[in-house]
């Protein structure tokens, strides 16, 4: 093998700057080059310009070579970073130069020729090398800058979008926020809904009803979807937790702890709604959460002052606190009140009913609006003269039918005639019942001998003259089970009519002629004499009187339901009731 | 023939008539810092300016232009005509370099004997050669016999290459064979690869 020493004569001098700038050119080209593959080809295509040989092989590490060799790759292994020479089959020669630096090295460019190239070529073919692996390196150092660039590119990207969407937020917030605050409820909720978005907004109560609208193209009517299926719709969105889509809307819901009070619609037919509609739609959602949760514990608040305010009005209160607690309310107590009670049931429905049916009935009257429901009752506070009779045929309509019967006080001129006129109210309701009267509003005022009555002092007289003229009667009953009084009760307030009486008690005609015989028997009374039917009916009368004053306290006791309790509170009914009168 | 040199357009480079030269660059953006400054260069000095370009959208190309030089002026009185690819190389979607050569003697010659331009200015964007057309695999050669017909005026064409698209390594090796300069990195060198048409085949 010859030696790599360069004898450099001018001539050759000459040829040989001239093959150096040829690979200064090609270099230039080599590092403009845009991969790894044009390169090589520039390198595989310049060697027999510089020497007269071949490239037979490239071979490296990541680098696709052009034109394998086999046998070679195990080689190079021993080869030290300056290369040498390798075996090639049918080769006289064959060399390994090197692709870069011995530092930077990137894999070997192997040449052959059928005779040894003299010591300028074979350093030309190292120098083509070398550049060759410098381009390589430089490009690969460039792919990876591009490759990392591209990664900061998206992950500022990523960033940008991020904040973005965080700015995007905290302006949906923010304007939101401020719509909380404002106090533009549910109206101003939609509309910043709807300004973020530029989609129509609809809020509705739970059962579909329109609240509010903002935007265009508000329906109208405003669609509303049968109960089944609303009620389908709020399961499946409380299960989602998230905004869900229902055909061409997108809803969410406001429900704080749980308890749907509303609902947000975003109107989106053609799916536009993104990640920003949607984020807008759920602060949408809590602040409307808010919103209503502030307004429904408003109403509870003021039910609770407005029941607590009929609460101590009917059991007595000092002046300066009721007029203090219905100044709260807006409500002038000074007005000329009745206590009304009402006893009732619809075909359908319990006490709740009851008090919703009272209270539209007594809206629309109107009668008054401060009321509360006590038991199996609903206690009206009326501040107008109403038609009484009008306003029971109007909570009935409103119950969809069924029986009402109402008890109306005397009026109240003052505060402290609140109890006496509620206790009024319900005397007048028992002595429905007791007398057998037919369902209908009766005012405390009307009630003719039996106000008389209860208005004693004292009922023990009352007691004695029930006593002397329907005492055995009474006793009998009580020993006998018999009906003996409500058979006299009726006979004398139907004057004597045997027909009606016997229709009334539902029992034949013959059954209350002996009726009668037993009673002209056990009291000794000749039942057509008119003085002793006074006296009888008179009796009768005061039985009934003693009856619903038994039931009727003079207080309510402070608990909402009925209380057999007597707290002895002065009223215009008597508040000393006997035991019994049998 | 003079030899006087003349600017090529960029700062401190200078070519000499009879010059075929290969630019080697990188997408449009670099193509348009070798072109724009060539074309401008040349119509300020009252050159001959012939321009084929294979751009989809010549006109835009240009368009930077007309904020240094009356392109509009220059273009009405025929000293800068604007050419696409498919008129001038591709006329019915066929690459004949005979063809192409007599077009360069026309309007070459047209420009000296006629127009009273002393010097002509031609530039060529080559990337139609890379189409799957009839006869572009003739460009070598076309190249090389350019080099006999660029003598015969006062003119200087430069050849495009774009990198970015000529990416077989072995063709751009050919064709920097067949330009006596390149340019390359906004230096204009003698092309030691150069092999004259006259040299032996060209390998």
């Amino acid at each position: 093998m010859r030696t790599h020493e360069l004898e450099i004569t001018p001539q050759l001098g000459r040829g040989l700057l001239s093959t150096m700038r040829s690979l200064l050119v090609l270099g230039q080209l080599m590092t403009e080059s845009t991969g790894e593959r044009q390169i090589l080809d520039l390198a595989v295509s310049a060697v027999p310009s510089v020497a007269p040989c071949r490239v037979v092989g490239v071979e490296g590490v990541g680098l696709a070579p052009p034109c394998p060799v086999a046998g070679v790759a195990g080689q190079l292994v021993n080869l030290g970073p300056m290369g040498g020479p390798v075996v090639v089959r049918g080769e006289d020669w064959a060399w390994a130069y090197p692709l870069g630096s011995p530092l930077a090295q990137l894999g070997y460019l192997v040449v052959a020729a059928a005779q040894e190239p003299n010591g300028e070529e074979q350093f030309l073919l190292r120098a083509l090398a070398q550049q060759t692996g410098a381009a390589l390196a430089n490009r690969q150092l460039h792919s990876q800058e591009l490759a990392t660039a591209r990664e900061l590119s998206e992950v500022n990207e990523r960033l940008r979008g991020t904040v973005a969407a965080l700015q995007r937020s905290m302006e949906i917030h923010a304007r939101l926020t401020a719509v909380a605050v404002s106090g533009v409820g549910r109206e101003g909720i939609a509309r910043a809904v709807h300004e973020l978005t530029g989609l129509p907004v609809a809020i509705e109560d739970r059962y579909g009803n329109l609240c509010a609208w903002a935007g265009p193209n508000k329906p109208d009517p405003y669609p509303k979807d049968p109960a089944p299926r609303r009620e389908q719709l709020l399961r499946r969105a409380l299960a989602a937790a998230r905004p869900i889509r229902d055909g061409g809307n997108l809803i969410a819901l406001a429900h704080p702890q749980g308890d749907v009070l509303g609902v947000i619609c975003l109107v989106d037919p053609a799916r536009t709604a993104g990640e920003h509609e949607v984020m807008a739609l759920e602060h949408g959602a809590t602040i409307l959460a808010m919103e209503l949760a502030r307004v429904r514990s408003l109403a509870e608040s003021e039910l609770r002052i407005r029941r607590d305010l009929v609460d101590e009005l009917l059991t007595g209160t000092d002046e300066e606190s009721a007029l203090a607690r219905a100044g709260a309310l807006g409500y002038d107590l000074q007005r000329p009140h009745r206590v009304v009670v009402v006893e009732g049931r619809g075909r359908a429905g319990g006490n709740d009913a009851l008090f919703q049916a009272v209270r539209h009935a007594a809206r629309e009257e109107p009668a008054g609006t401060l009321l509360v429901a006590r038991g199996a009752q609903v206690v009206l506070l009326a501040d107008t003269e109403a038609d009484w009779e009008g306003l029971r045929q109007a909570v009935i309509r409103d119950l969809g039918g069924g029986s009402v019967r109402m008890g109306v006080g005397e009026r109240c001129a003052a505060i402290a005639d609140f109890p006496r006129s509620y206790r009024q109210a319900r005397l007048a309701l028992h002595l429905l019942e007791t007398a057998e009267w037919e369902d209908r509003a009766v005012r405390f005022d009307d009630l003719g001998v039996y106000r008389l009555l209860i208005g004693n002092e004292s009922l023990d007289e009352v007691m004695r003259f029930v006593q002397a003229w329907i005492g055995p009667l009474l006793a009998y009953d009580a020993q006998r089970g018999a009906d003996l009084v409500r058979t006299v009760t009726h006979y004398l307030d139907r004057g004597g009519n045997y027909e009606a009486t016997a229709a009334a008690l539902i029992v034949h005609r013959n059954t209350l002629k002996y009726r009668l015989q037993r009673i002209r028997q056990i009291t000794g009374h000749d039942l057509s004499d008119p003085e002793v039917c006074f006296n009888l009916q008179l009796a009768t009368r005061a039985w009934q009187t003693v009856m619903a004053l038994r039931t009727t306290p003079a207080s309510p006791a402070n608990a909402p339901a009925n209380s057999g309790a007597n707290s002895g509170t002065n009223s215009g009914a008597n508040s000393e009731v006997p035991a019994s009168g049998a | 023939m003079t030899t006087t040199p003349v600017q090529m357009g960029q700062p401190g480079v200078v070519m000499v008539p009879g010059d075929h030269i290969c630019a080697f660059y990188r997408g449009p953006g670099q193509r348009d810092d070798v072109l724009l400054p060539f074309l401008r260069e040349g119509i300020r000095s009252g050159d001959k300016c012939l321009c084929v370009l294979d751009d989809p959208d010549p006109e835009r190309v240009i368009l930077p232009l007309s904020l240094t030089v009356d392109v509009e002026t220059s273009r009405s009185s025929g000293q800068f005509e604007l050419l696409a690819s498919d008129a001038a190389y591709l006329p019915d979607a066929t690459f004949r370099p005979d063809r192409m050569l007599a077009f360069w003697d026309r309007n070459v010659g047209a420009a000296v004997q006629h127009g009273g331009y002393g010097f002509v200015r031609s530039v060529g964007e080559m990337t139609w050669a890379l189409r799957d057309l009839p006869g572009v695999d003739q460009l070598v050669g076309y190249e090389a016999e350019l080099n006999r017909f660029l003598p015969r005026y006062p003119q200087v064409i430069l050849c495009l290459y774009d990198l970015e698209r000529f990416t077989d390594g072995r063709m751009l090796m050919e064709l920097l064979r067949t330009h006596p300069k390149v340019l390359m990195s906004g230096q204009l060198l003698e092309n030691p690869w150069y092999l004259a048409p006259d040299a032996g085949a060209i390998t």
